[in-house]
């Protein structure tokens, strides 16, 4: 192969070397972004979980509570027993296991959420460690608060104070902006588990629907293995039993519900679509070139070219032509995300992630995650892009070389 | 001229289909030699050249070229052959367009393992003996059409081959160009002792040869 003679071939014949490179890299870029946009989906879809970080969230279905007088549970929490919990603690694939606990309080005077959290754990509710603004996270073993910023406002509690919750007084350790973190499990005051689980326990509206031991849990956070999500979350149901909500970014994709299966779908078939025709594009521009090239291929052969020294020239040029059609289309890609990143998507939260009781005002209404399509090129969809726009260069190359390499030279003599 | 023989065929014959194109053809080059074929069009000449330098194989017959019987050789093998061994010159010239004319002399050499550096001063070694240097990075669009066969007369030169074909090598040109290629050619025969296989339908060109073979049918008829 000689490279001076394979750029000259593709620089002067600049008509055919454009149809073939521009073909490719339209057929190349679509295939990029629609496989850039249905990653961006599925990254937007995991989002919700990882900003409580968890890939997997765990409730227990359960009846209505009868009374809301004190603490009682949600219909969509209720108790998660500790013997189970262990059970689900044990399976293979679990990389962070993390326990919270639920209550709705009402009392006389205010209606409050209250989230019970282990301190000194890092996964699950643990990410609000982050978001303190005022005073510092709970400590473990210690009585005490954790106030979010809207609440402490409303009811103007500062960091040093105490706030009552269930007849009980708890000195507020901090303030934290939970708003800032996270849709699920956001609650008004924070306290850590065993505070809360001794109120779960000690109320009788909570024994009534759902009883409780003071070991037990209403949700579970958990953080999966590469590729165990959901296998874990078949184990889980299996263990809990039909009421097991169990949420994962797979739920959350299917509350996008026709958006994203549309895109999904759409961009598994354009993709297909996308390669097909670009083959069909480089076979045709090749097939004409090297019928246009016949007699230079018979000269080729008469001064002494094998079949060898063709074929390699043809598919290093095929190559060559397909490669700079996967670069180019690799950059309108770039420009195509980077336009579809300025879109913004809205993850619907499923009402029974929504810690506020849909009977107040307010919680009923749907809520949702909006945050920024997060569409980018990753540099392996790059890099697998390049490999086949050199594949079809290699595959269509190598295709019609073989024929054009049987030429005969005495053919073009005869014909002259 | 050298008494051993360049090419030498025995009973040549070639079919097309039905058509016997090439009939118990016998006949021998001298090293040095420069001989042209002439007759009629259709009378096989271009065909015997092909026969004789490995660009068709006979339907029977043996072909020996330099002390090779290339009869039975295999595509690869005459490939080679016609590399190391022979040249040609083409009544269309047959430049590749898009190399200039410094590369199309050197096309021959692309597949062989040299520098390109030593390919490029062979290449214009040889258009200064054609008197084309001022050219060589020229496209075949921009010469007219003495300067290309000037060009292709070069690119048959390039590997040193031991014997010439050329088939109606003046039958593109002007009477003045013509006579200024057979010039050429006659002096490479003369200065450098080439053997050289000459296809004609025109007797006056055929005058510049050591000898003339005449074809009718298929057939050599003096």
């Amino acid at each position: 192969m000689d490279l001076r003679y394979l750029v000259k071939e593709l620089w002067y014949r600049k008509r055919r070397t454009l149809t073939a490179t521009i073909g490719l890299a339209v057929g190349m870029a679509i295939l990029i972004t629609m496989n850039a946009l249905s990653a961006a989906y599925t990254e937007a879809a995991r989002m919700p979980l990882k900003e409580i970080g968890a890939d997997i969230t765990v409730q227990l279905a359960g009846d209505v509570p009868e009374n809301l007088t004190g603490p009682v549970f949600a219909c969509s929490a209720v108790t998660i027993r500790k013997n189970d919990i262990d059970q689900i603690r044990m399976l293979t694939g679990i990389q962070g296991f993390a326990q919270a606990l639920l209550v709705w309080v009402f009392d006389a005077d205010r209606f409050t959420i209250v989230l019970g959290l282990d301190p000194s754990n890092p996964d699950g509710p643990g990410v609000l460690r982050s978001q303190v603004t005022d005073g510092r996270f709970l400590e473990k073993g210690k009585k005490q608060a954790l106030v979010e910023a809207s609440f402490a406002k409303n009811f103007n509690l500062k960091t040093g104070d105490t706030v009552s919750v269930a007849g009980e007084t708890y000195p507020v350790a901090g303030i934290v902006d939970a708003s800032r973190a996270t849709k699920i499990a956001v609650a008004h005051i924070y306290l850590p588990m065993e505070e809360a689980q001794k109120m779960a326990a000690a109320s009788k509206q909570v024994q009534a629907v759902s009883p409780f031991g003071k070991d037990d849990a209403n949700i579970l956070f958990i953080k999966a293995a590469p590729g165990q999500i959901d296998a874990l979350a078949h184990s889980i149901k299996d263990i809990l039993g039909d009421r097991a909500s169990v949420a994962t970014p797979a739920s959350f994709l299917k509350q996008l519900g026709s958006l994203f299966a549309l895109s999904d779908k759409f961009s598994l078939v354009t993709s297909l679509i996308a390669v097909v025709v670009t083959l069909l594009i480089v076979l045709k521009t090749m097939a004409a070139n090297l019928t246009e090239r016949a007699g230079e291929i018979g000269i080729l052969k008469a001064i002494g070219w094998s079949n060898g020294n063709v074929v390699s020239q043809i598919v290093g040029e095929s190559i060559l032509q397909c490669f700079i059609g996967g670069i180019l289309g690799l950059l309108f890609a770039i420009l195509a995300a980077s336009a579809l990143g300025l879109m913004h998507v809205s993850i619907p939260i499923p009402w029974e992630m929504s810690p506020t009781p849909h009977f107040l005002p307010g919680g009923g209404d749907p809520i949702f995650l909006t945050l920024r399509l997060p569409v980018h090129v990753s540099w392996k969809l790059a890099a697998f892009a390049i490999l086949l726009s050199s594949l079809i260069g290699a595959v269509t190359g190598g295709f019609l070389s073989r024929h054009s390499a049987r030429i005969k030279p005495s053919e073009v003599l005869r014909y002259e | 001229m050298n008494n051993r023989n360049i090419i030498s065929a025995a009973d040549l014959n070639k079919t097309f289909d039905a058509l016997q194109v090439v009939k118990g053809v016998n006949l021998s080059v001298k090293i040095g030699e420069f001989i042209s074929i002439v007759g009629k069009s259709g009378s096989g000449k271009t065909t015997l050249l092909s026969l004789l330098s490995g660009l068709e194989r006979p339907s029977s017959g043996r072909v020996t070229l330099n002390g090779c019987d290339i009869t039975d050789s295999s595509e690869n093998e005459l490939a080679l052959f016609r590399r190391n061994t022979v040249g040609f010159i083409f009544q269309s010239f047959h430049l590749i367009p898009t190399l200039s004319a410094w590369e199309n002399v050197a096309l021959p050499l692309f597949p062989v393992k040299m520098h390109i550096e030593k390919r490029k001063e062979r290449a214009l070694e040889l258009l200064r003996q054609m008197e084309m240097e001022h050219r060589a990075d020229h496209r075949p669009a921009t010469l007219s059409g003495g300067e290309k066969q000037r060009v292709a007369i070069a690119r048959a030169l390039v590997n040193k081959p031991k014997v010439v074909f050329a088939d109606e090598p003046t039958g593109n040109l002007d009477s003045a160009t013509s006579e200024a290629i057979m010039d050429t050619l006659k002096s490479l025969h003369e200065d450098n002792g080439l053997s050289l296989v000459m296809v004609t339908h025109d007797l006056d060109l055929a005058g510049s040869s050591d000898r003339i073979v005449r074809m009718q049918d298929g057939e050599i008829v003096s």
